[in-house]
């Protein structure tokens, strides 16, 4: 195992366990999380025998949020906007070509709920609780928030969720389609391990593939979407043998 | 002659495709894509028409995926043009209704989501296999799906391959209805008789705008959707709708 100052990280037969460790300020997002999970999502891409991953947090919560003590601390607002695209580690979680599933219990806030919709799928425990409050403390979510969440759950769900004092509960996320299953919190952790397990055990470039087609997808009209697929799945046939009609 | 892949039955304005290879769960092979696509050229050219729905022979509605003939190793392209068959359903200018009359899987579950309305059966299960069996879905599922049940329920059934119940489709959006075991062909053929009663170009615009307005930014859907409500202002079937609405009479509507 790996301890960095902000969280922890270990490989457990090919799967990557992340756990964001900051539970004195229930996991808030800060600069040094930023920076420590850049090198753990950066070290998983380039790893070879990593296959999958899972990201959960410590103690009684996922993340609760941006850490509100180091707002203003930045030297500029123009050196903090140059930062922010030169260590792009949202899109480095989109991008990653490995699956990353989120496990969510406690509270899932702001920059936590973000981060968790980034990964490919949100497994969450009975008790977890989502919400984004950025409205209310004069910000704007800024890790992707007003992107993500209309393309799961469409505008009005996303813009009813960012005016709500609202907590949403795991169940209400579930029908909602944010999270994908909903188990009993001392189960979550091995249910996201046997999740991503399982993902890490298929092929690798069809995980890619599927990735790839869905997040572009969601960027393009629907005809060049289609051809990306078509283009995508042409590629992979070149590279497989294998001709079994199934029925 | 060898018997057919696919029927097709006119009922008044409703046509029924019928997916009819029951012994192969309706597998869609290059024989079966061909004669849907046929059909549903075929379909567009019958001005009579005003609602379809697909559906399939036996306990299934489609299952399974062909996989690239080894014959066909060196020409993909030529094949996978072949058996894709989910555009020409897409394609077909008319209110489309899959009455999931059993399972839809795979390249099957691929059709259903090109059409515009989907009615499950209460057993049937709805799902994409293919990567648990090292396999891509090519016929659109990998973008019809994210567009009708968002990202986040997308990746989860693509990845996983977790086939869900019909119930469970119902409350992600991927059906619109779901009904008693043996009822889903009945409710499409309700929901088509309304459909049919309905103004033929309002109503195939409304779908062309809703479709083509989500493929744009909003203001170019906002100025399709004024274009095409203001080609409807020359049409007999736009005086014909007030009318009838005003005198409190069932329309009887042209198609012009």
């Amino acid at each position: 195992m790996h301890s960095f100052e902000t969280l922890d990280f270990s490989v457990d037969d090919n799967v990557a366990v992340i756990m964001l460790n900051r539970p004195a300020t229930r996991n808030a997002f800060n600069t040094k999380m930023r920076d420590d999970l850049f090198q753990v999502i950066e070290a998983i891409k380039e790893d070879n025998a990593i296959t999958g991953s899972i990201i959960y947090g410590s103690g009684k919560d996922f993340c609760s949020g941006a850490d509100l003590t180091e707002f203003g601390t930045a030297p500029s607002q123009s050196i903090a906007r140059t930062v922010r695209w030169e260590r792009d580690l949202w899109s480095l979680f989109l991008n990653n070509p490995k699956p990353i599933v989120a496990a969510v219990h406690g509270n899932c806030i702001g920059s936590g709920f973000e981060m968790a919709l980034l990964c490919d799928l949100i497994m969450a425990s009975y008790n977890a609780r989502f919400s984004m409050p950025e409205a209310r403390l004069g910000l704007i979510a800024a890790a992707g928030g007003t992107q993500t969440l209309p393309r799961s759950i469409g505008p009005s769900n996303t813009i009813d969720i960012f005016s709500s004092p609202k907590l949403i509960t795991s169940r209400q996320a579930y029908s909602m389609g944010i999270v994908s299953s909903v188990v009993v919190k001392n189960r979550l952790i091995d249910a996201a391990k046997a999740q991503a397990a399982y993902l890490s055990k298929l092929r690798p470039e069809l995980i890619a593939a599927c990735k790839f087609a869905v997040n572009t997808g969601c960027s393009l009209p629907l005809d060049q979407g289609l051809r990306a697929e078509t283009h995508t799945a042409l590629r992979l046939m070149k590279i497989e043998k294998n001709n079994v009609v199934y029925s | 002659m060898s018997k057919k892949s696919v029927l097709i039955e006119k009922k008044g304005a409703v046509v029924f495709l019928l997916l009819n290879r029951p012994e192969t769960s309706n597998l869609v092979d290059e024989e079966l894509a061909l004669e849907i696509k046929d059909n549903c050229r075929y379909i567009n050219e019958d001005p009579n028409m005003r609602v379809m729905i697909l559906t399939g022979i036996g306990t299934c509605f489609s299952t399974g995926r062909r996989t690239l003939p080894e014959r066909m190793y060196s020409y993909p392209d030529n094949w996978i043009n072949k058996i894709q068959t989910a555009e020409s359903i897409a394609k077909v200018n008319i209110p489309t209704i899959a009455a999931i009359n059993g399972d839809a899987l795979d390249q099957g579950l691929e059709l259903a989501l090109a059409c515009d309305l989907r009615v499950a059966d209460e057993k049937a299960k709805l799902g994409f296999r293919d990567l648990s069996r090292g396999l891509f879905p090519w016929d659109g599922g990998t973008q019809r799906l994210p567009r009708i049940v968002g990202r986040s329920t997308a990746l989860d059934l693509l990845l996983t391959s977790r086939i869900l119940t019909a119930k469970r489709a119902l409350t992600t959006g991927l059906v619109n209805h779901v009904t008693k075991q043996g009822n889903a062909l009945n409710y499409a053929v309700t929901l088509a008789s309304h459909i049919a009663k309905l103004a033929p170009i309002a109503i195939r615009y409304t779908k062309e705008a809703i479709q083509k307005g989500l493929d744009m930014p909003l203001d170019q859907g906002l100025r399709l959707e004024a274009d095409l409500s203001f080609l409807l202002h020359g049409t007999r079937d736009r005086s014909e709708g007030i009318e009838s609405f005003l005198s409190n009479r069932e329309p009887h509507f042209l198609g012009k």
